[in-house]
């Protein structure tokens, strides 16, 4: 059971540190990233094909699944100076589905379908079976905690305050002298950064990646963590985060109580399960479990669309 | 060439129809509903079941899938979509993805995740000189070419088309000038399901029918739309036409499962140079 708990929170730990990302950019900068799986899986795949196939360490490995992230968001967050915010989720879902299909059909690299194998661990020979779980899972939680602090810091700064301009008005902040496109791009990449970094960490701990672990419902999954939680508070989304998996979790238990649901049709209740309560939580409770701390009044999301009965072209 | 030709407008013909529903919800609803490929999957299901099943004979089977999938698209947003009109349209894009993943499962649990097809009988293809096909090709073709014909006459010389365009063109002023809005965003419910329902039987009459089936086909459809100027519904059908002949001309070096992928990178490089689309008119024009 303990063994259960622990790995159980080791993937929370991941979410946490998608949802603190995908925070970073969408609840506090306003930027619609629904190519979460795309930088996940880059992250994965690279980490996992340095140490495996060059024989790189694993810290080294983790940090270019970082650097290979935060190059990708550059690249894809260019797209958004010209973009209407939902244009530019459509461009992010299509960026993961490509790096989805290059990880499917490119056998040479990836090895497909079939999935990677990655036998590198940090420290494996020092701990037992179980207190490797809990070694990994203190890895995990030191990620969440030092992307919880630099996103917390970043978010009380006046870097901050920019970010959250940019969110309500970009036409103002620009107005006001601030460089809306730098600020973009370096919080879409950093955001970008830690979703890979998650992604190499989960590669090292499954010890299997394969293109099926990073459909789009991962992305499904992370949203529902930060509205859940309450976008644009970092806090909030922890327990969302918690409470996704739980969910995700406790639906597993539903297969040993009716006798007559298999695995694939469990898998699709409970992603119909996330789907309702992700569409029942924007419509009753669009502001989240612990609202952001905040004295304006912008609803869900970028306010900005709210006020002209959203959005012209 | 002629065969290159020939596919190409197969691949556009599929994804036309959904392209003219997607950008008429978009010019009416004012936001993209991401749900069109799962509106799809639903219809080439709802078919199936009338055909596979029941036995129907295809054309029959069809109409009443047309039916059914008009019928459950207009009530995803009663259920759905109405009460969170207010919305900002990001918000309904978040809540259209997840609905067309609640959709896609939906279909999942019912007929589960193998690969089916329809009860038709097999037919030679036609081989003439430089061109071969199927007669199911031709029909899809010509199907498609039908309901382009019809979606034009529809919005220009009805009274109901024309009360589609105006409320597209500005919501407030046909409410204010006495066009029943209401009414008109039921007809684009209605229409857009009937037309995903007719996607669903060329996609599954060309490809093979399975819960993923709309999902390959939702980034081509936005692409065709984006491309030909998001809101024109016959510029929507140029551009399906276009994304059919980039995915032809990309098979010839490229994995056919890429195909998602070359709308992908069409739609990002036109809306990164061209936002309006190659088309380049943003709204229905008078």
């Amino acid at each position: 059971m303990t063994v259960y708990l622990v790995s159980m929170l080791t993937y929370v730990g991941f979410f946490m540190i998608l949802a603190l990302a995908l925070n970073l950019q969408w609840g506090m900068t306003g930027m619609v990233n629904f190519g979460i799986a795309g930088f996940y899986a880059l992250g994965a795949y690279t980490s996992s094909l340095l140490t495996v196939d060059a024989g790189w360490p694993f810290v080294a490995g983790v940090s270019a699944a970082g650097a290979v992230g935060l190059i990708a968001g550059i690249g894809v967050s260019f797209l958004s100076v010209r973009l209407r915010d939902d244009f530019l989720a459509i461009v992010t879902l299509g960026f993961a589905e490509l790096v989805r299909l290059v990880a499917l059909n490119e056998d040479w690299l990836t090895r497909g379908p079939r999935g990677l194998p990655i036998d590198v661990r940090p420290l494996s020979d020092v701990f037992d079976r179980d207190g490797y779980g809990w070694f990994y899972l203190g890895i995990v939680m030191l990620t969440v905690a030092v992307a919880f602090l630099i996103f917390e810091r970043l978010r009380r700064s006046p870097y901050g305050r920019v970010m959250k301009a940019i969110r309500e008005d970009d036409v103002v902040a620009a107005t006001l002298g601030k460089d809306v496109l730098r600020v973009r791009v370096q919080v879409f990449a950093l955001g970008s950064m830690f979703m890979g970094i998650a992604g190499a960490l989960y590669a090292h701990y499954t010890q299997n990646i394969s293109p099926e672990h990073f459909t789009p419902t991962v992305a499904i999954f992370i949203w529902m963590s930060v509205i859940a939680g309450g976008a644009g508070n970092n806090k909030g989304l922890l327990i969302g985060a918690g409470m996704v998996m739980t969910l995700l979790e406790g639906t597993r238990f539903l297969g040993d109580a009716i006798s007559f649901l298999d695995a694939e049709k469990l898998a699709s209740i409970r992603i119909i399960v996330i789907g309702v309560l992700l569409i029942l939580v924007i419509r009753f409770r669009p502001r989240g479990i612990l609202p952001e701390e905040k004295f304006d009044g912008a609803r869900f999301g970028a306010g900005r669309d709210a006020a002209n009965g959203g959005g012209n072209p | 060439m002629l065969q290159i030709l020939f596919n190409s407008l197969l691949n556009g013909a599929i994804i036309a129809p959904p392209a003219i529903a997607f950008t008429l919800m978009f010019a009416i609803l004012r936001f993209p509903n991401f749900a069109i490929g799962a509106y799809i999957t639903v219809g080439a299901f709802a078919i199936l079941y009338f055909n596979d099943m029941l036995g129907w004979p295809l054309v029959a089977a069809t109409l009443a899938g047309m039916a059914v999938t008009a019928a459950i698209v207009w009530l995803t947003d009663a259920i759905v979509f109405r009460p969170m009109r207010h919305l900002p349209s990001v918000t309904m894009l978040v809540v259209s993805i997840a609905l067309s993943l609640i959709l896609e499962n939906i279909v999942r649990l019912l007929f589960g995740g193998d690969v089916r097809g329809f009860d038709i009988p097999l037919m030679r293809p036609v081989k003439l000189p430089g061109l071969r096909f199927t007669w199911e090709q031709l029909n899809i073709v010509g199907i498609a070419a039908l309901a382009t014909l019809a979606m034009h006459g529809l919005l220009k010389y009805t009274k109901l088309g024309k009360a589609m365009r105006a409320t597209a063109d500005n919501f407030t002023l046909a409410e204010v000038r006495g066009i029943g809005t209401a009414r008109v965003i039921t007809a684009t419910w209605l229409i857009g399901g009937a037309l995903a329902g007719l996607s669903g039987l060329m996609a599954g009459l060309d490809l093979v029918i399975e819960p993923l089936l709309g999902w390959y086909l939702t980034i081509p459809v936005f692409a065709a739309a984006i491309l030909g100027g998001i809101g024109s519904p016959m510029g929507a059908v140029l551009g399906a036409v276009c994304v059919g002949l980039a995915e032809e001309l990309t098979a010839e070096f490229l994995a056919p499962t890429y195909k998602v992928g070359v709308g992908f990178v069409i739609i990002a490089v036109l809306l990164l140079f061209r936002p309006q689309g190659l088309f380049g008119q943003p709204e229905i024009k008078k």
